[in-house]
């Protein structure tokens, strides 16, 4: 008795999850990454959102001396670094999946979720260079 | 025949509950806090500048609008951690009965209530 497997493998033009797969029908079989990032992330964000919200809601009104002063000691810059990448990872995912239920032609679709993506790079970016340059030049 | 979708169901049709209002708020809020994090972003790099830009950022933040974006961030801040810890605990398996997602709506809106008017009495208090 052959390994169904193999045997599908040898001969690939009928193995039904290839038609499926050329048809775009079917599961794109790799959906769950996306799901768990967004768990994984969500799970994160409780004590880092608590935390950063605490401290952000107090700091946003302060002078410069002292908003400088918190993100250049060690804790509050590593905890805020990881808040704003596990915050932005969280939005893509799920401002991916707005787009999804709204977007409906696949063109517009593709350029949202890449402009969303791009953003967030910039943002993930700019903050983490931030703080980075207070923490390293205090 | 046209059929009538979703959204001109809204005012006429569809009676609002509080299991689809809260699902809705939380994609809301979720794209509030995804606009928001452009404003934390330039905070940051306004701390870090410093001078003119910060001085530009601070004033911006204590004025009527800074604030009220301030105190809107936070109530969608804390409805967004509370609602998805609901989320959460329904991909665990839990709290799928009628009964409990009504009730576990409602505790979401008072944990959220409490959390915001918490943390504000924090900020101006302590």
């Amino acid at each position: 008795m052959p390994d169904p497997r193999s045997l599908s493998n040898s001969t690939a033009l009928r193995d039904e999850s290839v038609l499926r797969r050329v048809r775009h029908l079917g599961s794109a079989r790799d959906g769950l990454q996306e799901w768990r990032l967004q768990r994984w992330t969500a799970l994160a964000l409780i004590p880092l959102g608590l935390y950063f919200a605490a401290s952000m809601l107090r700091l946003a009104t302060s002078d410069q001396t002292t908003a400088a002063a918190w993100l250049a000691s060690p804790v509050p810059a590593l905890l805020t670094i990881l808040f704003v990448l596990a915050a932005l990872a969280h939005a893509v995912v799920g401002l991916r999946s707005v787009l999804v239920d709204y977007v409906h032609a696949r063109a517009r679709l593709v350029a949202a979720a890449l402009l969303v993506r791009a953003a967030a790079m910039i943002l993930a970016g700019a903050s983490v260079l931030a703080v980075l340059k207070l923490f390293l030049g205090r | 025949m046209e059929r009538p979708l979703s959204p001109f169901m809204f005012p006429t049709w569809y009676r609002f509950q509080i299991t689809s209002v809260l699902s809705i708020l939380h994609r809301l809020t979720g794209i509030a806090l995804a606009a928001g994090s452009i404003l934390l972003a330039w905070w940051l790099v306004a701390v870090a500048a410093g001078g003119e830009v910060f001085a530009a950022t601070h004033a911006f933040i204590v004025s009527p609008i800074g604030l009220l974006l301030l105190f809107g961030w936070s109530v969608a801040f804390f409805y967004h951690l509370c609602s998805g810890i609901r989320h959460l605990a329904w991909d665990a398996g839990y709290g799928f009965q009628i009964r409990d997602a009504y009730r576990s709506g409602y505790a979401v809106l008072a944990a959220t209530a409490l959390l915001t008017v918490l943390a504000w009495l924090y900020v101006v208090l302590v």
